[in-house]
């Protein structure tokens, strides 16, 4: 079920269009250094005893060593419990967050659509708009010819020219989705951004994807809803404690993963203490699954 | 799963373009002049978000170096008596306060820039040397209407208008060069070593007590005895203590225009830009990580 990566031409359904290989992002933490279940009594001995270490930073390794090929095409869903780097991975690949060590290898312009991507919450939607799609490559005059089409598509009407801190959830995250795909890009990266917004405009983001998709572009989705990723998705990653554990067709990675975090999680727990070669910490699922594991811990 | 070296070859041979790398200075340049209008449209966000929470604006931006401008004519003009050492006093003052406001909020808006726009540059990407770019322009857009109301106050306190004033705008360049040189600086030191920016507003207090905002180098030097030389001249040409100077040259009758302190000005100003520059482009590839 695995999609290999060997370096004969891809099994896929076109030409390489990311390629990430062995990539590491490690985030500094501030303000971090203080154990929370440390009394107070030995916290000011620690304080006094060891200096400044006592406010130290803290290095977060969010992605560890993840290896895949994505092709023109694909759309490709990934899967993991909160904080498993998913998101950290997808801003790598959409170059905004550099990785800490490793490469990422991009065919053409990458955009993304995430629920966290802030613009300029003080300045209006119409300003928004005119920023975000200058800096996905449209020229001031390209944007002023495109800025009804994209207004029309997010139908905020008459907010666009209103400060976007006042603007709903729903709203904002439309505006975004408008902006995100005002260019078609070659690679669209899709944060969790369609849990928001009504049932219409939902139809309308899929159908947008869909378009993207069918110019070959590469998409990447994050969605907690296995529903949407294997419906949507043609191939599917799991990323756990920053690792992928698996790569391949979306129902049998959504079906591992449901059986280790989902409704019978006490079962796949149980299954490990039988089959006990696999150790507690190791989260290779059993079944054959192509990922960046592969004994570095 | 491939190695290292197998995925460069296979990007290689597809076309494939390596991101979050440092690009080379030829393509960061040229990433920058590409991005030259978005650059505009976001210094006009950033001169909008700054000025529009409250009723009054941009003009806070003329209130407030006028209000300073008064409490320092009064504490260190009048109470300090500085003023004897100056032949025109009111021009000398506002000239050095407005101006150091325009470095000081460089220096202060640069050591955020990168740090306090985290959120957008996770959303978008542009060479990231823009943010400090955009502050100083903002900053420099809304001192505009202060360096008017300069002209005004030097016309009002009897300074004869002459063809030199015509260089004004031109010493409003080099300031501005500086202070984009060091905002860029403030910005990657800041952002390499965040502890920094605790220190950025003591800098800046202290170079607004040495660069004779309100007194007279010169004067100051002569007055005490056995100042070695070489502080005299570190004092008299550090780049904030030049850079009041130049514009003072432009304006006031009894500064006349000296090559020493334009050499001098240009030089911190192209040495500032061209070092921050560099500076913040070798940082190119770890912003957005912290």
């Amino acid at each position: 079920m695995a999609v290999p990566e060997t370096d004969a031409p891809p099994a896929g359904p076109g030409d390489p269009s990311v390629v990430v290989s062995h990539v590491d992002i490690t985030y500094r933490v501030y303000g971090s250094g203080v154990d929370a279940q440390e009394d107070e009594e030995s916290a000011l001995r620690r304080l006094l005893t060891r200096g400044t270490r006592g406010m130290g930073v803290r290095e977060v390794p969010a992605v560890r060593d993840v290896s895949f090929v994505a092709h023109r095409g694909e759309s490709i869903g990934i899967i993991g419990r909160n904080g498993s780097g998913k998101s950290t991975l997808l801003r790598s690949i959409a170059g905004l967050v550099p990785p800490t060590a490793g490469s990422i290898w991009l065919g053409g312009r990458a955009a993304l659509l995430g629920v966290g991507a802030v613009l300029l919450p003080k300045l209006s939607g119409r300003r928004n708009v005119m920023i975000g799609a200058q800096a996905m490559g449209l020229s001031p005059r390209e944007v002023r010819d495109r800025m009804e089409e994209i207004v029309d598509f997010a139908d905020i009407g008459r907010f666009i020219d209103l400060p976007m801190n006042s603007y709903s959830s729903g709203m904002a995250a439309r505006l975004r989705f408008a902006i995100s795909t005002a260019v078609v890009p070659d690679i669209l990266v899709v944060d969790e951004a369609l849990a928001t917004g009504d049932a219409a405009f939902r139809e309308r983001a899929q159908e947008r994807i869909e378009q993207i998709r069918r110019e070959a572009g590469t998409i990447f989705v994050v969605s907690h809803n296995s529903g949407t990723i294997t419906e949507m998705c043609t191939r599917a990653l799991w990323m756990d404690h920053g690792r992928l554990v698996a790569d391949g067709v979306p129902g049998p990675v959504v079906g591992l993963y449901s059986r280790k975090y989902g409704k019978y999680r006490e079962r796949w727990d149980q299954a490990r203490i039988v089959g006990s070669d696999v150790g507690p910490e190791d989260d290779v699922p059993p079944a054959g699954a192509a990922g960046g594991t592969s004994g570095r811990r | 799963m491939l190695s290292a070296e197998e995925a460069a070859a296979l990007a290689r041979r597809h076309g494939l373009r390596q991101v979050g790398l440092r690009p080379t200075l030829p393509a960061y340049l040229r990433d920058v002049w590409g991005h030259r209008h978005l650059m505009w449209s976001m210094a006009k966000g950033e001169f909008l978000s700054q000025h529009q929470d409250n009723y009054l604006g941009i003009l806070w931006a003329v209130i407030n170096p006028i209000l300073l401008g008064v409490s320092y004519y009064l504490i260190f003009g009048v109470l300090l008596d500085l003023r004897r050492d100056v032949e025109n006093f009111v021009s000398f003052l506002t000239i050095g306060l407005f101006t150091f406001t325009l470095i000081s909020a460089a220096l202060t808006s640069g050591s955020k820039a990168v740090l306090g726009k985290v959120g957008m540059m996770r959303a978008l990407s542009f060479p990231r040397v823009l943010l400090p770019v955009v502050v100083v322009l903002a900053e420099l857009v809304s001192s505009l209407p202060a360096f008017a109301v300069l002209l005004g106050i030097a016309v009002v306190s009897g300074e004869p208008v002459t063809l030199k004033w015509l260089l004004f705008p031109v010493s409003l360049v080099i300031v501005s060069v500086m202070g984009l040189g060091m905002s860029m600086i403030a910005a990657r030191v800041v952002h390499a070593w965040r502890d920094t920016a605790n220190l950025v507003p003591l800098l800046v207090r202290l170079l607004r007590y040495v660069s004779g905002v309100f007194f007279s180098i010169p004067a100051r030097l002569a007055a005490v005895d056995g100042v070695p030389v070489v502080v005299s001249v570190a004092l008299q040409y550090q780049p904030a203590a030049v850079a009041l100077d130049v514009v003072r040259e432009t304006l006031m009758a009894s500064y006349p225009l000296q090559w020493q302190t334009w050499t001098a000005a240009s030089g911190w100003a192209l040495l500032f830009l061209v070092g921050g520059f560099l500076l913040f482009w070798r940082g190119e590839g770890t912003y957005g990580r912290a």
